[in-house]
């Protein structure tokens, strides 16, 4: 019976290809209809030879592309006969379903990049002005407007501002219930805007604010957000290319959001550049409503301090961290570092030793026994590096040494290194920044 | 009454290393742990048990190997564990793993009521802080994220105080319970199981539920149930350390050298 | 004497009754205690208790022990002396020394003469040594002491009274007792023989009741030691290295020592043998640097403890005085059980083998397994340690980088003989790693056939085990010697003191019978077979060699670094003041070395300054600890430029030919 019957294409099963799979969370045992996959405890695919019907689905969803479909050779060969007519066939399979044609409908009633301007207080967080910027970029290759969206309470000088960076025009929501940013009014005000007037992309600042309102924007609209995005493009269909860092940084992920609207997504503070400023552009201003009272809202901000003129100086917590080693030689050399770490918005770490001969005290400590840190800048400053010391900084976004010592283990971990005597090169920095500020004319840092 | 932790198991992040020429992610004995940020998470509700006789339950999605996490929370003291597991919550992205959470908070407070959920921060593999705003948005509890001190929770008001930690700021904040509380790593300094406690982990039944107990729409979790979909993964561009100018002869040159590497790295503004 | 005798008879036996009723009461309580076997190998203990108690070896290792030494066997002839004294009391008609042959009696009366006279003159001296030189543990001239030396001086004194009495009466030949006889000269010549009579029963009364007096003072004082040393000696822990036993992990048992009866009986027993000698004190590296813990005063601790609670606890009921408490509170103060280094200089020093350390980490097993209690920067090493298996928490991956510019093999079953145990500090710390790439060095240049482990290398888990974390230990034991059996690894080398005793001592406890052999030994005998040909590192000046106290102490490894020293070098190392069993800790030990040392002088700084005293350019020393912390010490003395610390395997392979 089986030999009159006409050849069956081979189709081979499913097979793991070894050192690909990023344990991504059982993403292809999930698309299997068969049941065919299991999971080891490493997170990985074991694939069930018989129950495979390759299905290919657990190729399509595999991010890491770390699925195949194995034929053997003889299969291999019968393929190559029968792809001749299979590309007859695949052409009427172009055809488009029923489905999908209505999905795609909805998702054309979406146009526009809107970028939400994050402000406490009034005064503006900078990095919504770097999204002003790439978000000119993105609206421009889709054609479509770019959009600020300002709430708060007497903020309307925040919407003239975004056209100064590039917006034209400006969604603002300005009442009093929104003086405090409280999660529940904020985010039920931007989903008001986003189902009235429907941006095809909404951003927002990997902020501790906009994280906070990002999660519970696309939760409400159950649409797609991705976080800490470093890079953002088109692709096809209008779709947003969302790439960020995963696992801890070891691998870039490229992350679209193609079934739903908007397509949200949060960037950190300084990844994107800032935009020129022109104040003499001009927008358009939308004024909306949303009727949310203070009696609504159950959540009360009772008190607001600034941290940052209390003076404690949590060194766990810095950006910019300008630490001590034994190298300082004294404690009156620790004031240099002060300096440098005032110029950079920093605070003033250091190692073991700097605390053991009594220069500064052990809650400024950073390594084993003492405080784990993560700032955006390390500068080891006559720290050999000893590796109590660097378990307790190694994760630092970019890491400078500055040592006599060229052997020292700190240069194997620094991004930077200058070999040279602190007491010299620490004050160099100082006046270098001092120099260029007093021709820019600027004051200091920002953010 | 009950506090809720919510954690996850996640592979220890640096020990991942990528193959520098294939560019993949080499994983072999990379072990997995609680989520750091968690620990903290279950801490705070370990201490708000101490402080206010809640009963402390613990609450993860994932593989069914994640009852080694859930045992290691009932080491550090929690009352009971939930195992969130099932072929179809795989794959799941922020927007599916809030539903599964979300629904079985709702479970547990059909149950016992719950007066406070806690998460940590974010997780060390995704990074992306979304999952506890999603799990407060489903509730309709309220969403106090970046706190860095909880002050006080009155069971009989109905209210809890907390301060918040955002940007340079501190912001004390009242708001109605039940409240998801994400909690920063500052916030406290997590403690160390005792052997007996383990040694009871190691036997206590966790129970599980799968989609079968949960009954969710499977359109609404897992991969299906995910708005965003990785498309690619590479690996990323690495500094290579550089040492610059020579600054035992020429300290000023090498200054500025490093001043234009942070300015261009857009570190240092002026 | 008759009436007399009835009347002694009575004193007598109240006294004894009294002895042996106080006694009961002291012993029963070391009962108390959970079993340990100390009957094992009766012939070795025997011997030690005829090396360590009767020729006092290690009392006489100061130069003062002399004194203690002549007291000691004053005491066990005088014995004799006594024992005819209180028998003679109770049968005056049938006990008498004269009722002996001439020959015998005379010579022993001769004996106990010169002896007692020989007993007065230690007691004298000890007085004046107590008053003027006592070192600062031992406690001066206490109340303790003053009453025992007055008594024992009273007895002599009574001794000479009744017998030079007796000359004077002419019951007694004067010219077999020297003494006694100067003494009836001195004292006694005029004297009516009636007078005579009532000295004669003055002092042998006043000898009688001193001597039952002292010996029911004895179980209330620190004097118990006479009835307990001797068999303390004989109970000592036979092996070299002092490992706790491990622990049953099931559901009901406790951990560790968190009440006075969950030592063993030989813990209790010890803290009843200590004499308060203050060596151990003296030899302490946090005592001698001003920190809280003295290791006499935990012994003590655990003895007053046990005096408190025992009798409650032997009527099953709740014990009203903490074992570990802070000092109000409990015996012994939380803070005081982590500054041991668990370096084994006290246990090393005890004249009667008390093993003090060890209780300290019976305690700490209690603190981190019943009750998490530690001080805060062990937290991250327990995890670490148990997530990563590493004290830092570094990744796997990064065991093999330390091997970058030469070529290292994996270890192969049945075709690499050594398996290189790089340690964790060999494989992260960088400048340890310059002593892993010397190591290597060496083993290729002698042909050596030796492999890696390589990422799969687990932490031995020694700083765990010393820091009480037995559970997380229990589990890396197992899992390391699971590995070594898998990979069939029987030969091990180790260039890590802590290593080498964890693989060595502590794994034969799961059944792991590892042949290891730390990097000195190996290096030595390489040199002693030829294989190795060194040519005189001629750059390294004057170097001091420290004996890390993992290598010496624990595991009596002195010679073989010195010689591979001598051999690289063509001269001998010069000493440190305190040197092979006296070494002094570098601090690190017993997990100090991931704890702060807040209080008191920095361990390593004392013990660097005593290696400058012999102004060195260089310090070698055997072990990474002692090499990070000679280095931070050195660093602190800022004299970095001028002296340097290298490793053994250093100095070796700068010699290599």
């Amino acid at each position: 019976m089986t030999e009159e019957k006409r050849v069956k294409k081979p189709r081979g099963v499913a097979r793991l290809i070894p050192g690909k799979c990023i344990a991504c969370g059982a993403r292809c045992q999930s698309a299997c209809p068969k049941d065919a996959i299991e999971m080891n405890e490493k997170g990985e695919p074991i694939i069930l030879v018989e129950k495979c019907i390759s299905c290919r689905k657990c190729l399509k969803v595999c991010p890491a592309d770390a699925l195949e479909i194995y034929f053997t050779p003889e299969e291999r060969k019968i393929l190559a006969e029968m792809e001749a007519r299979a590309k007859a066939a695949a052409a009427e399979a172009e055809k488009m379903s029923a489905e999908e044609a209505a999905l795609l409908a909805k998702l054309k009633e979406y146009r526009g990049v809107w970028v939400f301007v994050e402000q406490i207080a009034g005064e503006p967080a900078e990095v919504s002005w770097e999204l002003l910027g790439v978000g000119a970029d993105l609206a421009r290759t889709l054609g479509v407007e770019l959009c600020s969206v300002v709430i708060g309470d007497k903020v309307e000088g925040l919407c003239y501002e975004s056209f100064a960076y590039g917006a034209t025009k400006s969604y603002l929501i300005d009442d009093p219930v929104f003086h405090y940013y409280r999660t529940e009014p904020y985010y039920k005000a931007i989903c008001y805007l986003v189902e009235k007037y429907k941006p095809e992309i909404m951003l927002m600042g990997a902020t501790g604010l906009g994280r906070d309102l990002a999660g519970a924007v696309a939760t409400k609209l159950q649409t797609g957000l991705t976080a800490d995005c470093t890079g953002l493009a088109i692709g096809e269909n209008r779709n947003l290319l969302q790439t960020r860092p995963a696992f801890g940084g070891n691998i870039m992920a490229t992350i679209l959001t193609e079934r739903t609207r908007p397509q949200m997504a949060t960037v950190r503070p300084h990844v994107m550049p800032m935009p020129k400023k022109d104040p003499s552009r001009r927008g358009e201003i939308v004024r909306e409503s949303v009727p949310i009272r203070e009696d609504d809202i159950a959540v009360k901000v009772l008190e607001v301090i600034d941290e940052r003129k209390a003076g404690e100086v949590d060194v766990a917590a810095a950006e910019v961290i300008v630490s001590g080693g034994r190298g300082m030689c004294a404690k009156e050399n620790f004031s240099i570092l002060q300096e440098l770490a005032d110029e950079l918005g920093g605070v003033v770490g250091c190692s073991r030793g700097a605390v053991e001969a009594g220069w500064m005290p052990a809650e400024r400590q950073v390594g084993q026994t003492g405080k784990t840190v993560r700032p955006k800048l390390y500068i080891a400053c006559g720290i050999s590096g000893a590796i109590q010391h660097l378990v307790g900084m190694q994760q630092s976004d970019i890491i400078v040494a500055i040592n006599r010592d060229r052997h020292a283990p700190i240069f194997e971990v620094a991004n930077y290194g200058i070999v040279g005597d602190v007491l010299e090169v620490v004050p160099a920095l100082t006046n270098r920044i001092r120099e260029l500020r007093a021709k820019e004319g600027t004051g200091g840092h920002r953010g | 009454m009950l506090v809720v932790a919510c954690v996850k198991q996640v592979p220890d992040t640096t020990q991942v290393e990528v193959d520098p020429t294939t560019g993949t992610l080499k994983r072999e004995g990379v072990p997995f742990i609680m989520n750091p940020f968690d620990i903290h998470a279950l801490e705070e509700s370990l201490r708000l048990k101490d402080r206010y006789g809640l009963r402390a339950v613990v609450v993860s999605m994932g593989p069914p190997s994640t009852e080694v996490t859930l045992r290691k929370a009932l080491a550090l003291g929690a009352d009971e564990a939930v195992l969130l597991s099932d072929r179809a919550f795989g794959g799941a992205d922020t927007l599916a793993t809030s539903l599964v959470l979300a629904e079985a908070i709702r479970r547990l407070d059909e149950r016992e009521e719950v007066a406070v959920v806690v998460c940590g921060r974010q997780t060390i593999d995704g990074d992306t802080a979304q999952v506890g705003p999603g799990i407060a948005t489903r509730l309709g509890y309220s969403q106090l994220t970046l706190v860095d001190r909880i002050d006080e929770v009155d069971l009989r008001a109905r209210k809890v105080r907390a301060r918040r930690k955002v940007g340079g700021w501190h912001e004390t904040v009242e708001a109605p319970l039940p409240a998801m509380i994400a909690v920063v790593r500052e916030i406290n300094r997590p403690r160390y199981p005792t052997v007996p406690r383990r040694l009871m982990a190691e036997e206590a039944t966790i129970a599980l539920w799968n989609n079968e107990v949960m009954k969710l729409d499977e359109n609404k979790i897992g991969l299906k149930g995910s708005a965003t979909q990785v498309r690619r993964i590479f690996s990323p561009e690495r500094a290579k350390g550089e040492i610059l100018g020579d600054g035992l002869s020429n300290p000023e040159e090498a200054a500025h050298l490093l001043i234009g590497k942070l300015i261009e790295k857009d570190i240092l503004y002026l | 004497m008759s009436s007399n005798a009835i009347i002694f008879a009575i004193v007598f036996l109240a006294a004894m009754a009294l002895f042996a009723w106080s006694s009961f009461r002291r012993f029963r309580l070391v009962a108390l205690g959970r079993p340990e076997d100390r009957f094992s190998d009766l012939l070795k203990r025997l011997g030690g208790m005829l090396v360590y108690a009767f020729a006092q070896r290690r009392v006489l290792s100061r130069p003062f022990g002399l004194n203690h030494f002549v007291l000691f066997w004053c005491f066990l002839i005088l014995f004799l002396a006594n024992t005819e004294f209180l028998f003679g009391g109770l049968f005056p008609d049938y006990v008498s020394l004269s009722r002996l042959p001439d020959g015998a009696y005379h010579t022993l009366a001769f004996i106990f003469d010169v002896v007692s006279a020989l007993a007065l003159l230690a007691v004298v001296v000890a007085f004046i040594r107590r008053a003027a030189f006592a070192s600062p543990h031992i406690g001066g001239l206490s109340r303790d002491a003053v009453t025992i030396l007055s008594l024992v001086a009273i007895l002599m004194i009574a001794f000479f009274g009744l017998h030079g009495g007796k000359i004077a009466l002419g019951s007694e030949p004067a010219a077999y007792m020297p003494v006694s006889g100067f003494v009836a000269g001195a004292f006694f010549s005029g004297a009516s023989a009636g007078s005579l009579a009532g000295y004669i029963n003055f002092f042998w009364w006043l000898h009688a009741i001193v001597l039952l007096g002292f010996l029911n003072y004895l179980p209330y004082s620190k004097h118990m030691h006479i009835l307990t040393a001797v068999p303390n000696c004989f109970f000592r822990n036979l092996s070299r290295v002092k490992i706790l036993p491990r622990e049953e992990f099931k559901k009901g048992n406790t951990f560790g020592v968190g009440q006075v009866n969950e030592f063993t009986w030989k813990g209790l027993f010890d803290s009843y043998s200590c004499t308060e000698c203050g060596r151990c004190s003296d030899a302490c590296p946090a005592t001698f640097t001003g920190k809280p813990l003295d290791p006499r005063l935990v012994i003590h601790d655990i003895k007053m403890n046990l005096l408190k609670n025992g009798p409650l606890i032997a009527r099953k009921k709740t014990p009203v005085l903490p074992l570990i408490g802070d000092d109000k509170e409990g015996s012994i103060a939380e803070e005081v059980l982590w500054e041991c280094t668990t370096c084994g200089a006290c246990v090393e020093v005890c004249p009667v083998f008390i093993e003090h350390f060890p209780r300290i980490i019976d305690m700490r097993r209690y603190l981190v397994e019943m009750h998490a209690k530690f001080p805060e920067e062990l937290l991250t090493l327990f995890d670490n340690m148990e997530q990563r298996s590493n004290p830092w928490g570094i990744a796997p991956a990064e065991r093999v980088k330390w091997a970058v510019d030469i070529e290292v093999k994996p270890f192969e079953a049945d075709k690499t003989e050594y398996l290189f145990f790089v340690g964790c500090a060999g494989a992260f710390d960088a400048r340890t790693r310059r002593t892993t790439v010397a190591l290597a060095q060496i083993l290729e240049a002698s042909g050596v056939s030796w492999g890696i482990l390589g990422r799969d290398e687990l932490c031995c888990g020694d700083s765990l085990r010393r820091l009480g974390n037995e559970f997380v230990f229990d589990n890396m034991a197992r899992e390391n010697i699971k590995l070594f059996a898998d990979r069939g690894i029987k030969k091990v080398i180790t260039q890590c003191p802590h290593c080498y005793s964890t693989l060595k001592n502590d794994y034969r406890q799961y059944g792991a019978e590892l042949e290891v052999i730390h990097h000195s030994e190996l290096i030595a005998h390489l040199i002693q077979e030829g294989r190795l040909k060194l040519d005189g590192a001629g750059d390294l000046g004057r170097v001091v060699f420290h004996d890390s106290c993992y290598l010496g102490r624990h595991n009596m490894i002195y010679e073989a670094p010195r010689k591979v020293i001598t051999s690289a070098t063509g001269q001998e190392p010069t000493e440190m003041a305190r040197h092979h069993a006296k070494s002094f800790c570098c601090g690190a030990g017993g997990g100090r070395m991931w704890m702060e040392e807040p209080i008191g002088k920095h361990i390593n700084v004392a013990r660097v300054e005593e290696a400058l005293e012999k102004d060195p350019e260089t310090i070698c020393v055997c072990c990474p600890y002692c090499m990070i912390m000679f280095e931070d010490g050195l660093k602190d003395k800022g004299v970095t430029e001028k002296v340097k610390v290298l490793d053994l395997a250093e100095v070796a392979a700068r010699a290599l030919k």
